[in-house]
């Protein structure tokens, strides 16, 4: 039986240099549901944009149903009956479920909308497929499990046949992953082909009857999922890393700097985001938390540097606790953060070099003479960092969009490193920016650590988080699955397994390496 | 060349110049439509002012004005807010100044000095609302500026007709402010200079609220450009997220950036009231509030720019003055060329096709030369 | 004048009459409005835009003597204003409030330059044989008692301001392209995926505000009065604008503010023969406006608090059960 979808020989190149997929070859049948998995950056999504034709590949062709497909818009997918929910839902907040539904090919009659109509569709549809909406309730105050169950309509709207889910589970309690699997299965039962972007490696277990891991672009196999387990599948997730040539002294670690306590946070929607997250960190060593992105991490940092608010918990650094207190209270404890955003949070694109890199000292001295600042000292001290950590660029006036990502994240680590920290905590320090910047950033935080600072790396690159770091803990679901005290020892099959949940140190295991 | 074309400031500048020879262009092609002889029409208003010396004392005068205007609505776009209540700050600062000099027991002289800061002072005061609504609660300080705009101007009316009337006369308007609080013209009182000032106190009314001025252009350069709050300001204005990442109250900052622009809003009042009118009266302001974003647009919110920004707006709008007094085309022909400059310049994606052609070149050579490669 | 003979001109037919008419020229830009805000584009020009309305209106009226062609001639150039502003803004990036701000400059000096080019006055066309809209004498209901004079015998401007209500009302919420004016003001991103054309939309919103606001001029320069004074709409652009802030840019709300700042301007006017001062009653929308505008700033923080709870305590077995498993 020849496979509904076939996506032969598929690259995409940015034109960045960026390889997203290479010389990709997938398929899906008819009826089936096909789980979609690998790690940040594998290609997986942009594999699927291409499929829904947000994104135009490079190479290669898309047949669908026997047709070759040239699509240039989701609009040319949505004809081939090809449906997306994306992560970020798309909806309406002050429309109602039925009129989310029908958005865009509203019925209409004598030129008024069919109201009556809108209601009846929306209605039928969810009986037919079995996702539970309110078809009356206005969506801004409907629980996320339902949002998306509206966006599965609108495509079903549509008449698509084939449905993308990009992570559905991420934003999901448990229950709702339930009723999302219950409806899944319905869909199937109906004919349609579900695909199902995940990297949580029991839902695959649980419902897919085939799965194809990606890694760095390419695909590394698909299998039947009852041929595998889920180790198996970690183990073709996670592969070879490339060991960096990083030269690590090595020393013993000093005092404890900072210290967690059963940190909790939960997000707008109700779902429990972090889970009573323990580690403490100490002077001396990189600590790495290893972990698919989406497990935590980002709101586990931002909690940890006064730009989120915690449900509860505790974080203590010499001697006070810090959670729910302002950045600016934290930076004055010497707590430096390089943010994984540089360009939302980390600098100002518009204003000039020097600038960017006083955010968190233009208040006192020396900086601030008087009434003033002495920007003559700003002066001196942008050139010194300039060339110290060298940023490319011929003067410090020069607003911050003149520079490369590789020199923009520079500024923010010349800034943060500079303020001789007592903790800092880097998070995807290296994302986006070219080999040399990466080489000397990765550098400098070894540096810093060896200095005595006390560095808390977070990082979606694998081979990264194992070469830099001394020790390391992985995060998964918003818990601690597993504490590692020499980073030198462990295996990335180990640390795979994990990170995606398949195994879980119990706590005595952890509580004298954390 | 090309190094110099590269820098945003002179890409900017030329963009201003070319959004005022276009706006003066349609203003001139207009003028041969409704004029029998738009040459000297559009002579009288390109040269007008410098005829006379009166006519130079009013665009002096004007653009006084419009100097605190534009530094108030600078300072606040400056921190991206979208706050236009200057007209009602002015409006009521003007008042207030008014009263302190008729009628605060004291020497004229301490009465004065009173006068502006009480007028500062209201200015900063009729800031508070809109500043808290906007930093604390997150409405829109769009909406609430324009309402208290108009909820100072019927203060005003009230206030004035209602206290502050002149008895038995026609028009709404307080009494004429006495001859020892009026301010003194701007030609310091030294024995050389006599002449010059005995014919600038007889054709014009330039008083010493220009050095007021120069010195407000000063605090706000230095306010904005070389104190840690203005940095703050700046910061918030160019990245509110970076802002609150580095540790600056977002919130707070937002808060004074109105109140403090209504200082200077306020100054703009006194200036009205003590500088120009010498009483309090029904239409003070002339809608010149609304100038003040004109300024501030045309001086990317830079104080050190404002004063010319001011000059050349207060130019243009004495000229169309003149222009209307001795020709047959009327001075509303200016607006049309100011709102035409306003939309050019603010169009961003209109004019920067001159930037693209120049700069990609360059950056090509750049490129190569650095051999960067991206990796994810 | 006693309290009484206040109150009792405030009942009367004659008042409640005036202040219907007093509201024509602020509800018709502000449904104008309305459309423009729920697309996303708020419309600052409205001020500016009921000038050319009211001016073009005299003026084609006063040359051809035909009132219908001059009130289509009105709505032309209303539209056609309207579109300098919507270009400057989809396609070239102005800032919608300066945009606002430099049209209502246009606006407020052109129809002056216009005026004194075209016969050679500067404060009104009082010369000019301009014509105005008849007033219609409903049939039946102008002979019931009280109610008659209230309701019948209002120029068609008033008349089409109330439906303008109601159509506002259907168009909006009832049919396509309101639907869409609608989703594209809230999320454009989501109605773009779904093959919205967002700025084909905005476009014709900001016409409608154009065509409205110069109807609403029209009322004034065609009805109220029978000449174009300059300045003429006299702030009521800006209070139809907090009209559609204070009505929660919804149809009915918008007439309900639009109504109440009509009110209270008749009725600051009435007692200031009390003396009351007329002002401080004038005053009072604005204060609301703004309170209300806090109010609902407020509201929204304490609903998604009180959300956020609501979902917490549905899956607080859920958070419990992790919380405790984890360590």
């Amino acid at each position: 039986m020849k496979p509904l979808i076939e996506m032969n020989d598929i690259s995409k190149i940015y034109d960045n240099g960026v390889v997203a997929n290479d010389h990709v070859n997938f398929s899906v049948n008819k009826g089936e549901i096909h789980a979609l998995v690998g790690e940040n950056g594998a290609g997986k999504t942009t594999l699927m944009k291409i499929l829904f034709g947000i994104e135009k590949p490079t190479e290669g062709q898309i047949i669908v149903d026997g047709k070759e497909l040239h699509l240039n818009s989701s609009h040319d997918a949505i004809a081939a009956k090809i449906g997306m929910v994306h992560q970020n839902f798309m909806l309406i907040p002050s429309f109602t479920v039925a009129q989310n539904v029908v958005l865009g090919s509203e019925p209409v009659k004598k030129g008024l909308i069919d109201k009556a109509e809108v209601l009846r569709i929306s209605k039928e549809l969810s009986d037919q497929f079995g996702l539970f909406v309110f078809p009356d309730a206005v969506v801004d105050g409907i629980n996320v499990g339902m949002r998306q169950r509206v966006e599965i309509l609108k495509m079903l709207y549509r008449k698509a046949e084939i449905l993308i889910m990009d992570e559905p589970t991420a934003v999901l309690t448990p229950q709702e992953t339930q009723d999302l699997f219950k409806a899944i299965h319905t869909l199937v039962e109906q004919g349609k082909t579900v695909i199902f972007i995940t990297h949580k490696l029991r839902e695959v277990k649980e419902i897919s009857d085939r799965v194809t891991v990606m890694r760095m672009g390419k695909v590394i196999g698909t299998v039947d999922t009852k041929d595998v387990t889920k180790e198996q599948i970690a183990n073709m997730m996670v592969g070879r890393e490339v060991f960096l040539d990083i030269k690590k002294p090595k020393i013993s670690r000093g005092e404890k700097r900072l210290s967690v306590k059963d940190l909790t946070y939960v997000s707008e929607t109700g779902r429990p985001v972090l889970k009573g997250v323990d580690f403490n960190l100490y002077s001396g060593e990189v600590l790495g938390i290893a972990g698919v992105e989406g497990n935590g991490q980002t709101e586990l940092v931002e909690i940890m540097t006064g730009l989120r608010e915690a449900a509860g918990g505790e974080i203590t650094v010499s001697g006070k606790d810090i959670v729910n207190q302002t950045p600016r209270t934290i930076r004055m404890l010497k707590i430096a953060h390089i943010p994984e955003d540089r360009l939302t949070n980390g600098v100002s694109v518009n204003s000039s070099i020097k600038e960017n890199l006083v955010v968190d000292r233009y208040f006192k001295a020396p900086m601030k003479k008087g009434l003033f600042i002495d920007y003559s000292v700003v002066d001196q001290a942008t050139d010194e960092l300039i060339k110290r950590f060298g940023i490319k660029t011929p003067n410090g006036n020069l607003p911050v969009s003149s520079l490369s990502g590789g020199n923009m994240q520079k500024v923010v680590v010349a800034r943060e490193l500079s303020s001789e920290p007592y903790v800092l905590i880097a998070s995807q320090p290296t994302r986006g920016i070219d080999v040399g910047a990466t080489e000397f950033i990765r550098e400098q935080l070894v540096v810093n650590r060896t200095e005595g600072t006390a560095v808390l790396l977070v990082s979606a690159d694998l081979s990264e988080v194992m070469s830099l770091s001394d020790r390391i803990i992985t995060l998964f679901e918003g818990c601690v699955t597993g504490v590692f005290p020499d980073a030198s020892k462990v295996t990335e099959e180990e640390l795979g397994a994990y990170m995606l949940g398949v195994k879980q140190q119990t706590p005595e295991e952890m509580e004298k390496f954390l | 060349m090309k190094a110099l074309l590269k820098t945003k400031g002179f890409r900017e500048f030329l963009r201003v110049l070319l959004a005022l020879a276009i706006g003066l262009s349609l203003g001139f092609i207009i003028t041969c439509f409704v004029s029998k002889d738009p040459l000297a029409s559009y002579k009288a208003f390109l040269f007008g002012p410098l005829s006379q010396l009166n006519r130079i004392g009013d665009w002096l005068e004007e653009s006084t004005t419009l100097v605190f205007l534009g530094l108030a609505v600078a300072i606040v776009f400056s921190a991206k807010q979208f706050y236009i209540g200057v007209e009602g700050q002015m409006i009521l600062a003007a008042l207030v100044s008014g009263v302190v000099v008729l009628y605060a027991p004291f020497p004229p002289a301490i009465r004065i000095v009173l006068a502006f800061a009480a007028g500062s002072l209201m200015g900063f005061i009729w800031g508070v609302v809109p500043a808290y609504v906007k930093a604390y609660l997150n409405a829109s300080e769009l909406v609430s500026s324009l309402m208290m705009n108009t909820i100072a101007l019927k203060l005003f009316e009230y206030l004035l007709s209602t206290y502050l009337q002149l008895p038995k006369v026609s028009g709404i308007m307080s009494e004429l402010f006495p001859k020892e609080v009026r301010l003194v013209s701007f030609i310091p009182n030294l024995p050389f200079l006599a002449e010059t000032r005995a014919l600038w106190e007889k054709q014009t009314s330039v008083t010493v609220m220009v050095y007021v001025a120069i010195a407000a252009v000063l605090v706000a350069y230095l306010l904005l450009y070389k104190t840690p709050f203005g940095y703050e300001l700046r910061m918030v204005g160019s990245n509110n997220k970076f802002a609150r990442y580095g540790g600056v109250n977002v919130k707070r900052i937002i808060m004074l950036a109105i109140t403090t622009s209504g200082l200077f809003a306020g100054l703009a009042g006194v200036h009205v009231a003590l500088g120009i009118h010498h009483r309090i009266v029904l239409n003070m302001s002339a809608g010149l509030g609304f100038e003040g974003v004109n300024i501030a647009i045309l001086a990317f919110n830079n104080p050190l720019i404002v004063p010319f920004a001011s000059l050349l707006y207060g130019y243009l709008r004495a000229g169309a003055d003149v222009m209307e007094r001795t020709t047959d085309v009327s001075r509303e022909l200016v607006t049309i060329v100011q709102a035409a400059v306003l939309l050019l310049i603010t169009a961003e994606r209109l004019l920067p096709v001159i930037q693209q052609r120049v700069t990609t070149q360059d950056d090509e050579e750049h490129l190569q030369e650095k051999g960067e490669a991206n990796v994810a | 004048m006693s309290l009484e003979l206040v109150i009792r001109s405030i009942f009367s037919t004659f008042f409640l009459a005036s202040v219907i008419r007093i509201c024509t020229p602020i509800i018709l830009p502000a449904m104008g409005g309305l459309f423009a805000t729920a697309a996303g584009t708020f419309n600052m020009a409205l001020e500016g835009i009921m000038l050319w309305g009211a001016f073009t209106g005299v003026f084609v009226s006063a040359y051809t003597g035909n009132v219908w062609l001059a009130v289509l001639c009105g709505i032309l150039v209303g539209i056609l204003v309207s579109m300098i502003l919507a270009v400057f803004h989809l396609e070239y990036g102005v800032n919608l409030v300066l945009g606002g701000l430099a049209i209502n400059l246009f606006s407020s000096g052109g129809t002056v330059f216009l005026m004194y080019t075209l016969i050679g006055e500067k404060g009104n066309t009082s010369i000019l044989p301009s014509l105005s809209v008849p007033n219609v004498a409903i049939p039946i209901i102008k002979d019931i008692p009280i109610l008659g004079e209230i309701l019948s015998g209002h120029p068609v401007f008033t008349y089409l301001a109330f439906f303008m209500v109601f159509v506002a009302y259907i168009v909006m919420f009832r049919t396509r392209f309101g639907t869409h004016v609608r989703a594209v003001g809230e999320n454009p991103e989501a109605a773009t995926t779904l093959g919205i054309n967002v700025k084909k939309v905005r476009y014709f919103a900001i016409g409608i505000s154009g065509a409205l606001s110069a109807l609403g001029g029209m009322s004034l320069s065609m009805a109220y009065l029978q000449m174009f004074q300059r300045d003429m709409s006299a702030g009521r652009g800006w209070i139809a604008l907090a009209a559609v802030n204070l009505g929660a840019r919804h149809p009915i709300g918008t007439l309900a503010a639009a109504m109440i700042f009509g009110l209270a301007d008749a009725v600051a006017n009435q007692l200031g023969s009390l003396n009351i001062p007329s002002q401080l009653v004038q005053i009072i929308p604005y204060a609301t406006t703004i309170i209300a505008l806090a109010v609902y700033a407020v509201q929204q923080k304490t609903a998604a608090i009180a959300r956020m709870k609501k979902f917490q305590e549905a899956h607080f077995e859920d958070i419990k059960a992790h919380g405790e498993t984890a360590d």
